[in-house]
């Protein structure tokens, strides 16, 4: 689920962050380019008041001394547009007749003079060279020896201007900046955190038993219902073939073992003594491969009951002695090689666990039978015993034992143990299919002095048995 | 100075700028091989410059210099001309007329120049890094202690206009200042000390007028008489060259104002279009630099903007901690000292005033 395991596929997180940044990124061009505009417009009101203030003061100051129009431009005015302190200044006085009074005679607004009679006006201009905020103030004289339009032109480099925008842009896009910044990183914690319950349902998916066909149970997020939903369906649906594969087999366990039984009682009918030698030879291996078909046929129904159990039946604090014991019982036939040492050992009537009787006994059953069948020489030993926490049923005997490459193998249904003659069957497949239903495990203990041990070990039930 | 003084009364501008040009330029050769040529244009005395460039070739052995002395008037003339034409005058011009030097930034005969040296000069020193001051220069007064009794020095302006009035007839004829027609840097003086305080200055005009005062285009004139005992007082006197003559006179006095003390900055600028523009930025490092400043502090110009007054002035302590020091910013409002109509009217309402009364006979040439 995370994207650095799964390479060139395409994950989640790596198309969300792109996706985001791109929207992120283009935002934040669109925010520089606002900012810069109304940098822009607001350096400009800012220096255009002053631009007009000093052809306001500068029309002001012009008069009419002795008929004719004079302009004392005053300091004051000059210095106001000082405060765009590495501009250049240009100006032009001109009186009602349209001559130049003072000034820089060349300068001109762009638009003709008497074009709007607006008191004021700004534009743009190029003057010298060098593009200009142009400002004009009109001034109105009505004097008897002076009468018309005075006007006052002044025009200011654009220096001031653009720093100011530019030092206005540059502080909203180091804003818009850290704020595109902080919203990245706080969308891509928001998205890791809105993508673990994707993780959590892998896991939980991943982690399961694979046994186990109950729908998933992991709290996910609403718009992930559909998904662990198809999970769902798709494991009833297994589940529901598992169920009716295992009921074939039980079945057909069960059909095939009428017939066997007749078949057995017809061979045991049949007798030996009528044989020569090499058909006694037949008689018998036909004799021992029917008894151990039966004894196959024995272990699925044993095995379909095992797991119909564990699905249906309630598990209830029982005595592991007893129903070890009682195992012990059935699993030793009355027929056992008397030279066999045969001996169960446990407390009283300790230890408790949680589990079904039947299931465990069949399992117990298992193990003891494989023993006796495969591994016993001379002795045979069932030891129940428990510790803090769990509680075990420890089958030994003295035969050669599992190699220890061998015992993942030894679990597995059909697997042959070693070179003996037959197959281990079953035994242990059941044995561990009740062990994990109970939430134990069936584990060897390797090869000692004493001899080979399988140990099913099962959790301790805790609470008051009634 | 005095001959151009003549020449441009007589001649006019365009006459005499030929002659000065070659009677004023002055060579410092490179006292090893030459690598480059400074043209240095300048307002400021040799004797005030010689130990300057003498000192640069020290520390810039191969560059040789050209130094052409005008009158602020006539070098702003010649500057603004060549802008006008695009044929830059010279690798860097020295000013006392600031004022002039904006302009002819604000025109764009200008090129910036930055460097560790000018990050040093004051904010009101500089503008657009294309005109910088260089030097601190109160306006003074001066006087000659064997004409003017102690109890009778003016060491405020009030003080100077309340004395000729009430001494006329002694100081008649015996006042000496700027003739602002012919000085820009006496335009500059007589512009700012009208915005500093209009009744004062008023009182002073009216008084100046009335004891017939002599007006000259130029401070070595002036301090040359009242040096001699010609004149009694000399008035907005660049501090530098009163200094420099009260050294050599010992009778003249120098007063700085206490009410306030206008203060100018020699201005520089290199050119737009400098042919040697590199060696005028390294002469005007120079000039801005801890060396030069000190160089110019004993040698030059004498007064410093954070330092003590020279010994033997009289005038507050230190002139600006005192607050009396009032510096005329180098900035755009120069540019209304520099505006035409402004400048004609004022010196019309100056003349009126000053000149056309009637001067003693021996001030007229």
């Amino acid at each position: 689920m995370r994207p650095e395991i799964i390479k060139n596929e395409p994950s989640l997180f790596g198309r969300l962050a792109r996706r985001i940044s791109v929207v992120l990124f283009i935002g934040a061009a669109l925010l520089v380019t606002a900012a810069w505009y109304y940098a822009e417009t607001a350096a400009n009101k800012a220096y255009d008041r002053l631009l007009v203030g000093a052809a306001l003061q500068m029309a002001e100051s012009l008069s009419v001394e002795d008929g004719t129009l004079t302009a004392r431009l005053p300091t004051s005015a000059f210095e106001l547009l000082g405060l765009a302190e590495r501009d250049r200044i240009f100006y032009r006085v001109i009186d009602t007749k349209g001559q130049t009074l003072t000034g820089y005679d060349d300068l001109k607004t762009p638009s003709p003079l008497d074009s709007a009679r607006n008191v004021l006006s700004v534009e743009e201009g190029v003057y010298k060279g060098e593009p200009v905020r142009i400002a004009r103030a009109t001034r109105v004289l009505a004097d008897p020896a002076v009468s018309g339009h005075a006007y006052v032109i002044v025009a200011q480099t654009n220096e001031a201007r653009l720093a100011l925008t530019r030092e206005l842009t540059l502080r909203a896009t180091i804003l818009v900046f850290v704020m595109s910044l902080l919203a990245f990183v706080g969308a891509m914690l928001a998205i890791r955190y809105a993508l673990q319950p994707v993780e959590r349902l892998g896991t939980a998916v991943r982690r399961r038993d694979p046994h186990d066909l109950t729908p998933v149970t992991v709290d996910v997020p609403r718009e992930l219902d559909p998904f662990v939903g198809s999970i769902n369906h798709f494991m009833g649906r297994l589940n529901e073939r598992v169920d009716l594969l295992q009921r074939f087999i039980a079945d057909a366990a069960h059909q095939i073992r009428t017939p066997l039984t007749a078949l057995t009682a017809q061979i045991d009918l049949l007798g030996a003594g009528k044989l020569d030698k090499a058909g006694r030879q037949h008689f018998n291996r036909v004799k021992e491969r029917t008894s151990e078909l039966a004894r196959l046929t024995n272990q699925l129904l044993s095995h379909a009951m095992v797991i119909h159990r564990a699905d249906s039946v309630q598990l209830e604090p029982i005595s592991l002695v007893d129903v070890a014991r009682r195992a012990y019982r059935a699993a030793i036939p009355i027929t056992v090689d008397p030279d066999i040492v045969i001996s169960f050992e446990a407390p009283d009537d300790r230890p408790f666990v949680l589990g079904d009787a039947v299931s465990l006994r069949e399992a117990i059953v298992n193990v003891i039978d494989n023993a006796l069948r495969h591994g016993t020489d001379q002795r045979l030993e069932v030891r129940v015993r428990a510790s803090d926490t769990q509680a075990f049923v420890e089958v030994e005997d003295d035969g050669p034992g599992i190699p220890p490459e061998s015992w993942e193998k030894a679990t597995q249904r059909f697997a042959t143990s070693k070179s003996h003659e037959g197959s281990s069957g079953l035994g242990f497949a059941i044995a561990q299919e009740v062990a994990s239903a109970h939430g134990g495990t069936l584990s060897f203990r390797a090869r000692d002095e004493r001899g080979f041990t399988v140990v099913l070990t099962l959790p301790l039930f805790k609470g008051v048995v009634k | 100075m005095i001959r151009i003084c003549f020449a441009l009364l007589m001649a006019g501008l365009t006459a005499v700028q030929a002659f000065a040009a070659e009677d004023n330029k002055t060579q410092f050769p490179a006292s090893q091989t030459e690598s480059g040529k400074l043209t240095i244009y300048s307002t400021t005395d040799l004797a005030a410059m010689k130990p300057l460039i003498e000192d640069f070739q020290k520390s810039s052995p191969d560059v040789s210099i050209d130094y052409i002395e005008y009158l602020t008037n006539e070098l702003n003339a010649l500057a603004s001309e060549a802008c006008r034409k695009q044929e830059p005058l010279g690798d860097l011009l020295l000013s006392s007329s600031v004022d002039q030097l904006l302009k002819l930034a604000n025109d764009g005969c200008a090129t910036a120049h930055t460097s560790p040296e000018t990050l040093r000069v004051a904010e009101w020193a500089n503008w657009r890094d294309e005109v910088f001051g260089f030097t601190y220069e109160p306006a003074v007064f001066v006087y000659n202690a064997s004409k003017v009794p102690p109890a009778e020095v003016p060491r405020t302006h009030v003080e100077l206009a309340d004395l000729l009035r009430e001494r006329l007839d002694y100081y008649r004829g015996r006042v000496g200042t700027y003739d602002i027609r012919l000085s820009g840097i006496g335009y500059l003086l007589a512009f700012n000390d009208a915005r500093q305080t209009t009744t004062v200055f008023g009182r002073l005009l009216e008084s100046m007028a009335r004891a017939s005062t002599v007006a000259r285009c130029c401070t070595g004139e002036i301090l040359e008489e009242v040096g001699k005992g010609n004149l009694y007082i000399g008035y907005n006197m660049l501090g530098s060259y009163a200094y420099d003559a009260a050294q050599r006179h010992p009778e003249l006095r120098v007063v700085v104002p206490r009410d306030y003390t206008l203060v100018l900055s020699r201005g520089a600028l290199i050119p737009k279009g400098a042919e040697r523009a590199d060696l005028g930025a390294r002469f005007l490092d120079y000039l801005l630099s801890e060396r030069g400043q000190s160089v110019a502090r004993t040698n030059a110009f004498y007064f410093t903007e954070s330092g003590e007054l020279p010994p033997g002035v009289d005038g507050p302590q230190n002139l600006k901690e005192s607050g009396v020091a009032q510096p005329i910013r180098i900035g755009p409002a120069l540019l209304a000292v520099q505006d035409r109509a402004q400048r004609q009217r004022f010196i019309e309402d100056w003349s009126q005033s000053l000149i056309e009364l009637n001067s003693p006979t021996w001030t007229r040439e």
